[in-house]
């Protein structure tokens, strides 16, 4: 790759995030409104008390002053603090990460089912493999994942009582060691299966639309011609050919990881981003919303970038144009 | 070959650490604390009580910091707490409070005169957002270890209660005044029934059992709150036995859960209500519609709405169906209003008093006009975005407004956007509620006078633009009145005041729902009696008397361990298949090739 190409990507994804800031900040600002006035109607404060509240949150001075101050907290790695919690905001990121990075990455791995049975429904186009698994695949993915979690809660956790109704481990458990894992797996066993099922449908479909594509090439009627065998073709062949639109998918998805899923995170009270992010909107809790809206954003630009370069090291004609 | 015999052997040590855990499981329920679970909707905001504000966060410290005096569960009556008696002294000003014998905080150091002394004198100087309304004219002295004198500078009717959360002066005289507010206190050290052990954001916060609770050391080990993020996970967890407690029952799955078995739904009401706010435009900013300055048009409005239909078909009878004031959790402070003075539903009547006060509708297009002709009545009626049961409410009130020749222009706000719509003044008409604390005084000051926003720097809680000069005077009487039945008096006539005037239609008084498995604890205490909730209360008396039933079990221990060890041995299974399946066709390209 050319060092151009490099640092082209990268100068676009640092100004991209900058633009990020900015706009973040404002984009919660546009409605007028002093958030000290209405998370404290009626907790009987002075005046004097709600001001001093107001320096606390960097509510206080007009809104240039406030970015300002924002963006010299930010250059010194500080998000400020959660109106809602008192607590750091990057505290509370960091806390709420880790669930959703393993919640959602593992539904992403069971979701790579989908991969394999995208590239046999594609090579096998028109079989009945392709038509079962075609229409299962738009079955599931136009199902919203709320849906498919409010079933999968009401019929495994609440009815037959199989999984517990949500969280992250038991509360309030002693265990430790591996008998805590399981706890956690046991957790996890429902959101993470309803957002593979959600995710399954999507890699199935760019999966074997890739594969059609990739059928149709002269080279795998050489290959063929060659003599070699169907399955052979299709694995040495055809897959690695096929490969391009899915690594670009699952960059992009794995950049909207950190997001969460917020329709799966909150049916299953399941203690990650998409969550928080669920609470700091009902505040509106400001500094949390900026920090949240910043990380989300900056996973997006920075699995952009990576998808990007990859696509370069393995496409070196888009590197070179 | 090498390769295939790796993942066999992966699979079987799996299953075997699987079944190890599952044995390990079933022998640790037995030895398990005794667990009551409580699920609710809302995760804690601080566990210090100079910044937290969220009701999550005052159960937290009504069981981990004693107050001098508690509140009696069945009617907040003052009784002892940390303070076993004290005496008053001849003006009233000065009240000596006397200790228990050998307090002692949870980590066991001596809780003495000193701690509370500290508290009281240190909130009123730094000004804690949830001490210093109490604490703003006290100064506290202690005498000795276990004595500690209080002085008002002013009369105040609301001693000797002192229900300030008194904090362990050894763990908190460090935190220097700037940065008092943004320490975690995490320390779990308390004086009351059970202190933080630990938390989880977003997820949970455990409290245990405080061994030297001077009230005797609870029966129940922990009490574990877990956070939900859907009211209908939270209400299934409570019939799969999973938790014993919740609070917030969303109102669709109320009625369900009265007809579960072992299962009791309650309504509990704490003064907290909704009202229709009119904007009367005494005093403060803005530009409020002139003819709701005018109280017969006021009037006419209350009379146009059907409260008792309000109360049936948007919170379906789980409140209080009352339409005064709410000015405190404790009913004694509520009036009856004389039957002459309400403003009972009744259309027609409306219609008359417009027609009488000259708001005719000239021009036919069924809207009234100003008696000079001029605007009609049209009003702006906020409601806010975020309140399930504001769709309900404006439906149900612009139709009956209309039904009386009154139109409405509905515009929708969070509560933020609100807030600053009223303190501005560009608003006629909303709905909005409050809830009051115990004392009246909070509530009642909030719409005198110097309430009103004369300055949107500067937003006082005067919502509804109201001013009256003989309910000033009212309120500072009561605000000095010593003896509790002159003073119930004074509140009486200020509610009975504030109801003729009209400013506030107030709509229902809404309640708290909740519900909790009969089948594992009792000793349930309810605040106020009969009518109030079982947790999350003023006070919250329930932990220091709630004791499990024998052979009920306690929450939590009934994840089907077998299951467990079955699920996950299929899934490693599969896994092992799916291995195996790799290894044999890679082998197949091997032979191949």
């Amino acid at each position: 790759m050319r060092p151009r190409f490099v640092i082209g990507k990268l100068l676009g994804a640092l100004s991209t995030i900058a633009f990020v800031v900015v706009f973040d900040f404002f984009l919660f600002r546009v409605v007028n409104g002093d958030p000290i006035n209405s998370m404290f109607r009626g907790r009987n404060l002075t005046p004097a008390q709600l001001d001093r509240l107001r320096v606390k949150f960097n509510l206080d001075g007009s809104k240039w002053e406030q970015f300002v101050a924002y963006v010299r907290q930010l250059l010194h790695g500080d998000l400020g603090y959660s109106l809602k919690s008192s607590r750091p905001v990057a505290t509370v990121i960091s806390e709420a990460i880790w669930p959703t990075l393993l919640l959602v990455g593992t539904a992403t791995l069971l979701a790579m089912i989908g991969i394999m049975i995208g590239y046999r429904a594609g090579w096998r186009r028109g079989s009945k493999f392709d038509a079962g698994a075609t229409s299962m695949s738009m079955l599931t993915y136009s199902m919203p994942e709320f849906w498919i979690g409010m079933v999968a809660l009401g019929v495994f956790a609440a009815g037959l009582g199989w999984f517990p109704v949500g969280g992250l481990n038991k509360p309030g458990s002693t265990e430790t060691g591996f008998s805590r894992l399981l706890d956690q797996l046991h957790h996890m066993a429902l959101p993470a299966l309803v957002l593979g099922v959600a995710y399954i449908g999507e890699y199935m479909i760019v999966a074997r639309s890739a594969m059609i594509d990739t059928s149709r090439e002269d080279y795998l009627q050489l290959a063929r011609a060659k003599g070699l065998r169907d399955a052979e073709v299709r694995k040495r062949h055809a897959q690695p050919n096929a490969l391009l639109p899915v690594v670009s998918l699952s960059a992009i998805n794995f950049g909207f990881v950190l997001s969460g899923a917020i329709a799966v995170e909150s049916i299953f009270s399941w203690p990650g981003i998409g969550q928080q992010t669920q609470f700091a909107i009902s505040g509106p809790d400001f500094p949390m919303l900026q920090g949240l809206f910043l990380l989300i954003s900056a996973a997006v630009i920075v699995a952009n970038l990576a998808a990007d370069l990859l696509y370069g090291y393995l496409d070196p004609r888009v590197a070179g144009r | 070959m090498k390769r295939r015999r790796w993942s066999m052997g992966l699979a079987v040590a799996a299953l075997g650490a699987v079944a190890m855990a599952g044995v390990v499981n079933t022998a640790e329920a037995d030895t398990a604390p005794v667990t009551f679970t409580v699920g609710l909707l809302q995760d804690i905001d601080s566990f210090n009580v100079t910044a937290g504000y969220l009701v999550a966060s005052f159960e937290a410290w009504n069981m981990q910091y004693a107050t001098l005096t508690d509140k009696a569960a069945d009617d907040f009556s003052t009784i002892p707490g940390l303070a076993a008696t004290w005496d008053k002294s001849p003006d009233g000003l000065t009240y000596t409070y006397h200790l228990r014998k050998d307090l002692k905080w949870s980590d066991g150091e001596p809780l003495t005169a000193d701690d509370i002394a500290w508290t009281i004198n240190t909130s009123r100087d730094q000004e804690w957002i949830n001490h210093y309304a109490t604490t703003q004219n006290l100064t506290a002295t202690a005498i000795d270890a276990s004595t500690v004198e209080i002085t008002s500078s002013v009369p105040d009717p609301k001693l000797p209660t002192m229900d300030v959360y008194i904090v362990p002066k050894h763990i908190w005289e460090s935190k220097a005044a700037d940065d008092i507010t943004t320490y975690d206190a995490l320390d779990g050290v308390g004086s009351g029934p059970f202190t933080l052990k630990s938390r989880n954001a977003g997820q949970d916060w455990t409290m245990v059992a405080n061994p030297n609770y001077w009230g005797g050391k609870p029966q129940v080990d922990q009490v574990v709150f877990r956070v939900f993020t859907e009211g209908s996970a939270m209400v299934a967890a409570l019939k799969s036995g999973e938790i014993d407690f919740v609070h917030d029952v969303p109102s669709e799955a109320f009625d369900t859960l009265k007809n579960e078995p072992n299962i009791v739904a309650i309504s509990g009401a704490q003064g907290g209500f909704s009202e229709l706010a009119m904007n009367g435009m005494q005093g403060g900013l803005g530009d409020g519609h002139p003819a709701l300055q005018d109280i017969t048009v006021r009037h006419a409005i209350a009379m146009a709405i059907d409260r008792p239909a309000l109360f049936d078909r948007v919170i379906h009878g789980q409140g209080v169906m009352n339409d005064t004031l709410g000015v405190s959790a404790d009913p004694v402070w509520t009036p009856e209003i004389p039957a002459d003075q309400q403003l009972n539903y009744d259309p027609e009547a409306a219609k008359k008093l417009l027609d009488e006060a000259g708001y005719k509708d000239t021009d036919g297009d069924g809207i009234r006009e100003m008696p000079d002709g001029t605007k009609p009545l049209n009003f702006r009626y906020a409601e806010l975005s975020d309140s399930d049961n504001a769709p309900a409410i404006r439906e149900l009130i612009t139709g009956w407004l209309k039904a009386v020749g009154i139109g409405t222009e509905v515009s929708t706000y969070d509560q933020t956007q609100l807030t600053d719509v009223i303190a501005s003044g560009e608003y006629d008409m909303f709905v909005w509620g409050w809830t009051p604390y115990v004392d009246p005084d909070p509530m009642l000051s909030y719409f005198t006078c110097d309430q009103v926003t004369t300055d949107v720097a500067s937003v006082g809680y005067n919502d509804a633009n109201w001013c009256s000069d003989e309910y000033d005077k009212l309120y500072t009487q009561q605000n000095q009145e010593l003896d509790v039945n002159k003073r119930i008096d004074l509140v009486h006539q200020m509610v009975t005041l504030f109801y003729t005037e009209s400013t506030y239609v107030v709509l229902y008084h809404d309640a708290d729902t909740q519900a909790y498995r009969t089948d594992r604890f009792e000793g349930w205490q309810r605040q106020p009696k009969d009518t109030g909730p079982a947790l999350f209360t003023n006070s919250s008396p329930t932990y220091q008397t709630l004791k499990p039933i024998a052979g009920g079990g306690s929450s939590g221990d009934s994840s089907n361990t077998g299951l467990v060890v079955a699920l996950v041995a299929a899934g490693v299974l599969v896994l092992a298949g799916v291995g195996v399946f790799l290894t044999r066709s890679r082998k197949q390209r091997d032979d191949r090739e």
